[in-house]
């Protein structure tokens, strides 16, 4: 199994989740992050000097899958959340031991 | 699921069948809900208790069980704990009662209920009672059990003389206990998902007010009290059995089930019940604490009264109430806002608006009397309603946290209903969203509040806190809540005496409320279109800034999930681009003051001509010869040569005579070549009583330019006599340098807390930095003043940016 992890630009949060429904993941956590990477926030000229401080808004999206899905399922976020502009993120992704749904107790692929 | 938690938790009935299963049917099959089954189960409890002591005591004496608590109050709710108490006298028993403690204990402990027990010997408990205020509460409940009859009867006849002789010194601790659990818990009556025993308005101070009135210090007002108890101890008990927890926060998934048992259509119609027994519950708290405060203060102030009186004097008993005005037929007493003798409620429809204003303002509640007065006695507002009303409202709605009582005493006694009658649709409303804490009528007064610290950064605060108190006025109705709103927005503003343009932009606001949080979470900033979107919807700077200020007090109103950095950041972002394209567009055009009128052009050529001041005054309402309405102010125009100082003179000399500016503009002319002259046209208002006659403020200006009458020194004096307010925490002042303003002059923008001599402080200090007052337009919106002011330097020029920026700091030094 693997855990796939997207920060993406907020605005193609919509695009994304759509992809993914019809790409038949059944769930997915949003959370609201901030950051930047090589676009490096904003920069801004104040009197003379260049700074940067601004982390930018971001959205990560975290979705679990069996690994023989994850390539696919990268390329799909990965199409719905470009727009070809510098800040449109990263996604990556990371083998994972073991998944417990909480309610009934099931395990491996079962509580996906 | 009920069944299976109970029985999990039930242990095989073997140690105490009987009492297990008995419990089980009742609280299973039995028929009897409500008050019914609690009062069953607390006698059931009570023969199995005393069963277990007569068996454990077997002979025993001088030992007494006995409830206390809840349980002392003779009913349990399916989850409660047991509070139990094993008294004894103090006898030399050895092991014999710690052993007895036990063989009653154990049992409880072994059927899975949840026990808070002590064993204690009549001077123990009177002490523990003393240090700990809990303890104490719990006492006074006392009720016998078993053992030794005489031993309970001691103990709460002991209680209840402490408590009764300690009262001055407990029961404002007990108030604060009670007001420190509202700070945590919040309001009952207002929470979506609201804890029944411990938020405001809940079982605790309901408890509480039994304690109060075993005080014998004073008694809350009964009506409705108990029926709305019983409604919350129903609720907690079907919460109770729905979640097989001894939980006491309605939670929204349990919220439809427990609707379900309790046999109510929905779980919007449970939550209006509970909010309604916690307003009533609520209510009579504040009455209660209100009286017990005056009692308490009234009997401290006898005692030193004749200690200061020592010699037995003329020390009458009451003495004469302090009272100090607050607003024309409201005045300060005891801590609370009430109506002056001279107040007529019945001739005076603003009057209740007025009131709370001031008491608002002032940081100080209504008085309850005043309150249900004001509901028994005043007309409705004419409609549309008069400028006071409007003006008065804002105020109220200005006045940050202390406007939340104040607004919660008019609607107790279905004042706010009277005024808006939108507002039944809204009142007691939950919304069934995770992100919202509040009830949307709460939830409306609440974003208000939030507008108010934001008002310096809007040119109509006024607009800001109504579209605010309006935003989600169309919940209720069928339909995307922002359309109905925007329909019943415009009516409502209509009838609030809005000019047309006002109505306009306050229905915009109320229909694109979520517009910038939506598009600025969604779509895409770097897109044109997307700040395309926003810009054609809002049309001007004005518009955008008051919609991102409203976005920004109702995100923070909502809860604490609704606004982050995050969001803020995307908003601000995305208002700041729409604000770049706006300017982009075409700026503002700046405000330019009107042509002056026949009568400042008169005035004018007269000042010219006699070289002095020359003034006239009229009063403003047209409607002023009918009696039922007071004259709304007066228009005072004035005209003289211009010399240094004007602004602050006459500014001050108004103050002085307790005059409020509602509006005014100044203008320079030259009229006959021979030298300038400034018009300044006031509409102004008397603060208290009439307007005085024109000769004497002509006179006052006269000798105050001559340097006969230091206004700055008369202003302090009575600055420094007045009494010492609370009052509310308004948002310091804002002075800025208005972009692209004019191309004859500076134009400075001052954003503050009206205040008596405020217009003389600011003219004060323009004075001091050097500038001149070219032209200026004042206009006070409720609590707010929003004034231009056109400056040059003394070249006529406009200031160079940075000159510009510094007078501008200096300013708002001189105002903070």
């Amino acid at each position: 199994m693997k855990l796939i992890t997207a920060v993406i630009k907020p605005h193609r949060l919509d695009e994304v989740k759509d992809a993914l429904q019809a790409f038949g993941v059944h769930g997915l956590t949003v959370t609201e992050a901030s950051g930047y990477g090589r676009q490096r926030g904003h920069t801004e000229v104040y009197r003379g000097a260049e700074y940067t401080v601004d982390l930018v808004p971001k959205v990560r999206i975290e979705v679990l899958v069996e690994d023989d899905d994850a390539e696919g399922l990268i390329d799909v976020i990965v199409k719905a959340a470009r727009t070809g502009k510098i800040g449109d993120g990263k996604v990556w992704s990371v083998p994972v031991d073991t998944t417990v749904r909480v309610r009934t107790g099931e395990r491996g692929p079962d509580a996906l | 699921m009920t069944d299976r938690q109970q029985a999990e938790t039930t242990p095989d009935p073997v140690p105490d069948g009987g009492y297990a299963a008995q419990r089980l049917h009742l609280l299973r099959e039995d028929p009897r809900t409500g008050a019914d089954r609690r009062r069953a189960l607390a006698e059931l409890t009570d023969r199995w208790l005393s069963g277990l002591f007569s068996t454990a005591a077997a002979g025993l004496g001088g030992v007494a069980l006995v409830a206390v608590g809840g349980y002392g109050r003779g009913e349990l709710s399916p989850r409660s704990d047991l509070d139990l108490l094993l008294l004894h006298d103090g006898g030399t028993k050895g092991a014999a009662v710690p052993t007895l403690a036990e063989q009653i204990w154990y049992p409880v402990w072994d059927n899975g209920i949840a026990l808070d027990h002590s064993v204690r010997d009549l001077s123990t408990a009177r002490r523990v009672a003393a240090e700990d205020l809990k303890v104490q509460l719990g006492l006074l409940d006392a009720r016998h059990l078993a053992g030794d009859p005489g031993l309970t009867t001691t103990l709460r006849s002991a209680v209840l003389a402490d408590w009764r002789s300690a009262a001055a010194r407990r029961l404002p601790e007990l108030h604060e206990l009670c007001r420190d659990r509202a700070e945590r818990h919040g309001d009952l009556s207002f929470l979506l998902e609201p804890d029944l025993k411990e938020a405001r308005g809940g079982l605790r101070d309901l408890s509480a007010l039994d304690a109060v009135a075993a005080s014998w210090i004073a008694d809350a007002p009964r009506a409705g009290l108990g029926a709305a108890g019983t409604r919350l101890r129903d609720v907690r008990d079907t919460l109770h059995l729905v979640t097989g927890r001894a939980t006491d926060r309605l939670n929204l998934q349990e919220q439809d089930q427990v609707a379900a048992e309790l046999g109510v259509l929905d779980a919007d119609i449970l939550l209006r019940q509970v909010y309604e027994a916690a307003r009533t519950i609520a209510y009579a708290s504040d009455v209660t604490w209100r009286e017990v405060d005056r009692v308490l203060r009234s009997r401290s102030g006898r005692l030193r009264r004749v200690n200061r009186l020592g010699f037995g004097g003329s020390g009458r008993g009451g003495g004469p109430l302090e009272r100090s005005p607050l607003a024309e037929g409201v005045v300060e007493q005891d801590g609370e806002a009430v109506l002056a003798t001279a107040a007529r409620p019945a001739t005076d429809p603003v009057l209740p608006l007025r009131a709370a204003a001031a008491a608002a303002q002032a940081g100080l509640t209504l008085s309850p009397s005043t309150v249900r007065r004001l509901a028994a006695e005043t007309r409705p507002l004419p409609v549309p309603w008069p400028d006071e009303a409007r003006e008065q409202l804002v105020t109220l709605l200005g006045a940050g946290e202390s406007a939340v009582p104040v607004w919660e005493a008019l609607e107790a006694e279905g004042l706010i209903a009277r005024l808006l009658p939108d507002w039944d649709r809204v009142r007691c409303r939950p919304q069934r969203n995770a992100v919202h804490r509040w009830t949307v009528d709460r939830h409306l007064v609440e974003t208000a509040v939030r507008a108010g610290a934001l008002t310096r950064r809007v040119a109509r605060p006024d607009l800001l806190l109504v579209a605010a108190l309006l935003h989600d006025i169309g919940k209720g109705w069928p339909g995307d809540h922002s359309e109905a709103g925007e329909v019943i927005t415009r009516d409502v503003a209509s009838r609030l005496g809005f000019p047309k343009q006002d109505v306009e932009t306050l229905a915009l606001l109320v229909r694109h409320h979520l517009l910038l949080v939506e598009t600025a979470t969604r779509r895409d900033l770097d897109d044109p279109a997307t700040v395309a979107a926003i810009t054609s919807v809002v049309g001007s700077t004005g518009a955008l800034e008051l919609l991102h200020a409203l976005t920004e007090a109702d995100a923070l109103a909502t809860g604490p999930a609704a606004w982050s950095s995050w969001r803020s950041t995307l908003v601000g972002d995305l208002a700041a681009r729409a604000a770049t394209a706006l300017d982009l567009a075409g700026p503002a055009p700046a405000a330019t003051a009107s042509e002056p009128s026949a009568e400042e052009e008169r005035l004018a050529v007269e000042a010219a001509r006699t070289e002095g001041p020359v003034l006239s005054l009229r009063a403003e309402a047209e409607q002023a010869h009918d009696p039922a309405v007071e004259p709304m102010g007066v228009t005072l125009t004035l005209a003289l040569p211009e010399r240094p100082a004007i602004l602050p003179t006459v500014a001050g000399v108004l103050a002085l005579h307790r005059l409020t500016v509602r509006s005014a503009v100044i203008r320079e002319l030259d009229p006959v070549g021979a030298g300038r002259v400034l018009a300044l046209t006031w509409q102004v208002s008397a603060e208290y009583g009439e307007v005085p006659e024109a000769a004497r403020l002509r006179a006052d200006i006269r000798r105050a330019l001559d340097g006969g009458l230091d206004v700055s020194r008369r202003l302090a004096e009575r600055d420094a006599s007045a009494p010492r307010r609370r009052g509310s925490a308004a948002p310091p002042p804002r002075v800025t340098v208005a972009p692209g303003g004019s191309a004859s002059a500076t134009v400075l923008e001052v954003r503050a807390h009206d205040a008596p001599g405020l217009l003389h402080r600011i003219g004060r200090a323009l004075e001091a930095t050097g500038v001149r007052v070219r032209t200026a337009r004042i206009s006070t919106l409720g609590a707010d003043a929003v004034d231009a002011f056109y400056v040059t330097g003394p070249d006529d020029l406009p200031l160079p940016p940075s000159r510009a920026t510094e007078v501008a700091r200096a300013v708002e030094r001189a105002l903070s």
